[in-house]
C-alpha cells in the first residue's frame, strides 16, 4: 500500500514537472487557431508561419509579421551566445586554474567571491550594470549585452572547471614536469586534457544560459539589439498565441542537443 | 668511484597549519655512487620523501646543495633535472595509450617517431609488457600499471632514478616479485637508483646501501648487513628488525649484564647497550663462552619454519627468541633457558632511556 502511494507520488512529481513543457510541446502541433487549448488536429502550420513559410490560416491570429524580425534574434542570440560562452570560458578556466593551483593570500575569500554572481538577483545585476553602463557612457549595444552576461557566467564556468580541477590529481603534472616537460607543455598536453570535460562543460552550459537570459539582457540591450528571449517577450505582451508553442518547442530541442551535446563528450572522456 | 649524487647539507622546513614549523629535512648528507641502490628507510614522516621531491625538483632546499654528476641542480625546475621518478601511485597519463605514456620524455624532447617506437618497444620488453602498448592504461591491472611508470621513467635514459615507495600498493606475492625484478633492470642497466620505502625487509632485500632516517636526520647508512648486526644507535636497532636490547656496564675488558653474567669486550668503560638479536639465541648451549637467560614462556607463536618466543626474564624484562622449529615445542608458562655464545657481540654507546 505504501509502496503504491510512493509510486504514485513520484509519478505525480515527474507529471507536475514535466506536463506544462509537454503540452507546450503537443500544442504546438494543434491546428485549432480559435482556441489553441482545445485539441482539433495535427498540423505543422504554426512552425511553417515562423519560418514565413505559406500555411492554411487564414485569420489574424498570428503575430509573426515578418520572419526576418525573428532571423534577426536568433541571430543576434546566437552572436551574443557564442562571443559570450567564449569569453567566460576562456577566464573561467583561467580564474580556476589560479585558485586550485596557486596559495595566495584570501585564496578562499576569491574563490566565494566568483560563486557570487550565480546567487545575485538578475534584476539586482541587471540595474546595476546599466548603470554602470550609463555611468562610463558606454552606449547600450550587442558589446554590453556581451560584457553584462560575461560577468555572471565566468562563475558558471568557474564552478564547472573548478570542480573538475578538485578532482584531477596533481601528481600527473608533476610526472610531467619529471619527464622534462616545460610548464606550458604539460599545460598543453596533461592538464588541458585532464579538465577538458570540465571546460567543455562550461562553455555549453554558458551558452545556452546566455541564450536563454531574458532579465538581465533586458536591461543593457540597446534598442538595435533584440535577442531571441526578448524577441518572445515583446510577442507575448501581444497575447498569447499559437505559434509561441512552436517557438518554444524549437528553442528546448536546441537546449536537449546543446546539453546532448556535452554529456556526450562528458561520458566520452571520462570513462 | 666518483660521486654521482651528492646532498649537501640540506635542510627544509615546512609551516603546519597551526602556524607552527615542520623540520623534514635536519641538515642531511648522503653521496651515492653511480650504479648504486641506495633505500631511504624511515617511519612516516621521517622526511625521506621531501629528500626524493627535493632530489627531484619539487621541493627546493631552504639550504644545503644537490649535485649530480658534479653540477649542482639545487636551484634547477624539475623538468630540466636529469632524473626520472617512479611514482607511489604510479600518476599514469589516462588519456593516453602506454606506449604513449612510456615514450612521454622523448615525445617531450623531439625525437623523431621511429627512434621513439624503438625505444618504447625495447622499455615495454625490459618490463615484460611487451605487446601492450596499444593499451588504453585504465585497461591495465595495478601491477602493470606499475610495470608502465617504471618502463616511462627509465625511457628518457635518466642519470639517476627515483622510486617513491612503488610498490606499497601491490600484493605481496606481486611485491616480492617486483622486488626481484626491479633490483635486476638496475643491475642491467648500471644506472643509480634512490628508492624510497617504509618496509625494511624490502629495504634489506633490494639496497646496496640503506640510509636509515629519522626526525628529518641520517641515522645511519650502510650495507643492509652490516646496518642489521652491527646498528650504531638504538633508533636503528630497534627499527630494522627484531632486537633485545640489554643495558650492560663496561669495565675495561669486560662487560656485565643486569643478573651478572659477563662476556669479554674491547669496548671502553662506561655503559652501553647490548644487542641481541632474537634468532641468535637457542635451545642448547654453545661451546666456548655464552650468556643463559632462564625465564617463563609469556608467547609463543609458531610460524612453520620456526617458533617466536617471549620469554619473561626476572633479570631483563621480556627477551624474543626465534627458534628453528623441530625438536621440542615450548609451551606458555613452561620454564625455559635460552642460550646465546658470547663472541662478536654488538655493543651500542647508547643507554636506552
Amino acid at each position: 500500500m505504501l509502496r503504491r502511494l510512493l509510486s504514485l507520488y513520484g509519478l505525480l512529481f515527474f507529471v507536475f514537472i514535466y506536463a506544462p513543457i509537454l503540452l507546450v510541446v503537443v500544442y504546438s502541433f494543434n491546428a485549432n487557431t480559435m482556441n489553441m487549448m482545445v485539441w482539433s488536429g495535427f498540423t505543422f502550420d504554426w512552425y511553417r508561419q515562423i519560418f514565413g513559410l505559406p500555411t492554411s490560416i487564414t485569420d489574424s491570429t498570428t503575430y509573426v509579421d515578418s520572419s526576418a524580425q525573428l532571423y534577426a534574434a536568433i541571430r543576434t542570440s546566437l552572436t551574443v551566445a557564442f562571443s559570450t560562452s567564449v569569453f567566460a570560458t576562456v577566464f573561467g578556466t583561467a580564474l580556476a586554474l589560479a585558485v586550485a593551483r596557486y596559495r595566495f593570500r584570501l585564496a578562499g575569500f576569491y574563490r566565494t567571491l566568483m560563486m557570487v554572481p550565480m546567487i545575485m538577483p538578475d534584476i539586482v545585476l541587471g540595474i546595476a550594470l546599466l548603470i554602470f553602463f550609463i555611468t562610463i557612457g558606454m552606449n547600450l549595444s550587442i558589446l554590453t549585452i556581451i560584457i553584462g552576461q560575461s560577468t555572471f557566467l565566468i562563475s558558471y564556468v568557474f564552478v564547472t572547471v573548478s570542480a573538475r580541477l578538485a578532482a584531477f590529481d596533481t601528481s600527473v603534472e608533476e610526472a610531467s614536469a619529471d619527464l622534462g616537460a616545460t610548464p606550458m607543455q604539460t599545460f598543453r598536453k596533461v592538464t588541458l586534457p585532464g579538465i577538458a570535460p570540465g571546460i567543455l562543460g562550461g562553455w555549453l552550459l554558458a551558452f545556452i544560459i546566455s541564450m536563454d537570459d531574458l532579465v538581465i539582457t533586458y536591461f543593457v540591450a540597446g534598442t538595435g539589439n533584440t535577442t531571441l528571449p526578448i524577441h518572445i517577450w515583446g510577442m507575448l505582451r501581444r497575447g498569447i498565441k499559437p505559434e509561441i508553442n512552436a517557438i518554444a518547442t524549437l528553442m528546448l530541442l536546441f537546449t536537449v542537443v546543446i546539453a546532448g551535446v556535452g554529456l556526450y563528450f562528458r561520458s566520452r572522456r571520462t570513462k | 668511484m666518483p660521486a654521482h649524487l651528492e646532498v649537501v647539507a640540506a635542510r627544509k622546513a615546512f609551516r603546519t597549519p597551526e602556524g607552527g614549523v615542520m623540520t623534514a629535512l635536519d641538515g642531511i648528507s648522503v653521496k651515492l655512487a653511480s650504479a648504486e641502490f641506495v633505500t631511504l628507510l624511515g617511519p612516516s614522516g621521517c622526511g625521506k620523501t621531501t629528500l626524493l621531491r627535493c632530489i627531484s625538483g619539487f621541493e627546493t632546499l631552504d639550504s644545503g646543495d644537490i649535485v649530480i654528476d658534479g653540477s649542482a641542480v639545487t636551484q634547477m625546475p624539475a623538468h630540466r633535472r636529469p632524473v626520472n621518478t617512479v611514482f607511489q601511485r604510479y600518476a599514469l597519463f589516462n588519456h593516453m595509450s602506454v606506449a604513449r605514456n612510456v615514450g612521454y620524455a622523448l615525445e617531450i624532447a623531439g625525437k623523431d617517431k621511429r627512434e621513439i617506437r624503438t625505444r618504447v618497444g625495447e622499455m615495454l620488453d625490459l618490463v615484460g609488457l611487451a605487446g601492450l602498448g596499444k593499451r588504453s592504461v585504465s585497461q591495465l591491472s595495478g601491477g602493470q600499471q606499475q610495470r608502465v611508470a617504471l618502463a616511462r621513467a627509465l625511457a628518457g635514459k635518466p642519470k639517476l632514478l627515483l622510486l617513491d615507495e612503488p610498490l606499497s600498493a601491490l600484493d605481496k606475492n606481486l611485491r616480492q616479485k617486483m622486488q626481484q625484478e626491479l633490483k635486476a633492470i638496475q643491475r642491467e642497466l648500471g644506472i643509480g637508483f634512490v628508492f624510497v620505502t617504509h618496509d625494511q625487509e624490502e629495504a634489506l632485500t633490494m639496497s646496496d646501501r640503506i640510509a636509515v632516517l629519522a626526525h628529518g636526520r641520517i641515522q645511519q647508512i650502510d650495507a643492509p648487513s652490516v646496518l642489521y648486526q652491527r646498528p650504531a644507535n638504538l633508533f636503528t636497532a630497534d627499527f630494522l628488525g627484531e632486537s633485545n636490547l640489554l643495558p650492560v656496564t663496561l669495565g675495561g675488558t669486560t662487560a656485565t649484564l643486569a643478573d651478572g653474567q659477563t662476556f669479554a669486550t674491547p669496548h671502553p668503560a662506561g655503559r652501553a647497550t647490548l644487542l641481541l638479536r632474537p634468532e641468535a639465541l637457542g635451545f642448547a648451549l654453545p661451546d666456548g663462552p655464552a650468556l643463559s637467560f632462564t625465564g617463563r614462556i609469556a608467547e609463543t607463536y609458531y610460524s612453520g619454519k620456526d617458533h617466536q618466543i617471549t620469554l619473561q626474564t626476572p633479570a631483563h624484562g621480556s627477551i624474543r627468541a626465534v627458534i628453528r622449529a623441530g625438536g621440542q615445542s615450548p609451551e606458555i608458562g613452561a620454564d625455559l633457558t635460552l642460550h646465546a655464545p658470547a663472541i662478536g657481540l654488538h655493543l651500542i654507546d647508547e643507554v636506552a632511556g
